[in-house]
């Protein structure tokens, strides 16, 4: 009656207490001091592995949050696709306007750029629209290379390397070479153009 | 045998308890520590950052020439290269000696921005593309400075990512 009693209270430390108990009875009696000294060694033991477990968790963190391992450029490719894309789209939208069609080239830009490289565009558009208008210029960009230097969930810097076609009615079509760096935030589900500088 | 239930007081089996805890934990933590060490995602990232350290050193330095320190000059070259073009340098250096010391410039590179936009961990493989500002300086006259956008092919070698490959990023491919 005893013994199941004693099983059903606890199942857990069932398997370990017989051995504990086996040596008790003996030193029980005889001294104290031998109990003290292997209650030390638990608590010892208690701590050492505490401080272990505690040592590895930090050491698994160090060699994770390293600034390679925060950068998914590359190695996230569909999110660096995605950004890539976008962004090589954007530009090519609000770097592309012809004497009919800058409004629509105004409209796209409110899409698809927002902060600081909104209000620069916005502040540049005026005299864009004018030059075309005067001159009859029709600029035509393309992304001709894009890479991400760096890629979080929410935002990124790119360098773009363009080409912008510069046709004005009646004269030789030239071509531009530009390179941009660019940092973009995802804004639902589509990432927008926050600033762009000149490289 | 009655002795030995006895013996089993609460902080007994509270040590108990509390020591498989503790090595629960310490087993977790190490696991996760070795997870973390071979985690693919943590050592491509670091690969990709190296290569594009190695890449925007290497294109500075085949950007940079003085004509009074030469062989310093034309070795860095050498050491930034590998494979196809390590041999054009070597082969053309005679050449490059020569014109070099006629034209009595001196080219400095200043990288303004660069990504990694390919890379093969498993084949030490990589494509940078580079923009960098050429400042070249004449005997006579104002120094030159120019924008240049550069693409690049990195291969892993013993002594780390050097370059296979080096050009201009064409302009005016796509237009039309």
């Amino acid at each position: 009656m005893v013994s199941t009693e004693e099983k059903t209270e606890a199942g857990v430390e069932e398997p370990k207490s017989p051995e504990t108990a086996g040596d008790e009875p003996d030193e029980a009696g005889e001294s104290g001091s031998t109990r003290r000294l292997r209650r030390t060694a638990v608590v010892l033991l208690v701590v050492a592995l505490v401080v272990a477990g505690a040592g590895f968790f930090v050491r698994a963190q160090q060699v994770r949050d390293t600034p390679a391992t925060d950068n998914l450029a590359l190695s996230d490719t569909e999110a660096t696709t995605r950004v890539v894309g976008d962004v090589s789209n954007a530009l090519g939208k609000v770097f592309s306007y012809g004497p009919q069609d800058t409004a629509g080239t105004k409209e796209s830009a409110k899409q698809l750029l927002g902060g600081k490289a909104l209000r620069q565009y916005a502040a540049l558009f005026g005299q864009v629209e004018k030059q075309s208008r005067d001159q009859k210029l029709t600029l035509t960009t393309h992304v001709v290379h894009a890479g991400v230097s760096r890629l979080s969930g929410t935002g990124a810097h790119l360098l773009v390397f363009l080409d912008q076609v510069y046709e004005r009615r009646g004269k030789p079509a030239t071509t531009a070479a530009a390179q941009l760096s660019v940092t973009a935030e995802l804004r639902d589900g589509h990432w927008r153009i926050v600033d762009i500088a000149s490289r | 045998m009655a002795r030995v239930r006895t013996t089993k007081n609460p902080l007994v089996v509270a040590a108990i308890v509390l020591t498989a805890l503790a090595a629960g934990s310490a087993a977790r933590g190490g696991w996760s520590w070795y997870e973390a060490g071979h985690d693919d995602s943590a050592g491509y990232g670091q690969t990709r950052d190296d290569a594009l350290a190695a890449g925007e050193q290497a294109v500075q330095n085949l950007n940079t020439l003085d004509h009074q320190k030469l062989d310093q000059g034309l070795d860095s070259w050498e050491d930034s290269t590998t494979g196809d073009l390590h041999q054009q340098l070597v082969d053309g250096r005679s050449g490059f000696e020569k014109q070099i010391q006629e034209a009595k410039t001196v080219s400095t590179a200043k990288v303004l921005s660069g990504a990694v936009t390919e890379l093969d961990d498993r084949t030490g493989k990589a494509s940078v593309m580079v923009a960098l500002r050429i400042t070249v300086t004449a005997p006579r006259g104002k120094p030159a400075v120019k924008e240049s956008r550069m693409l690049g092919r990195l291969t892993r070698t013993s002594e780390g990512w050097k370059l296979s490959a080096l050009g201009q990023a064409p302009v005016g491919n796509t237009a039309g």
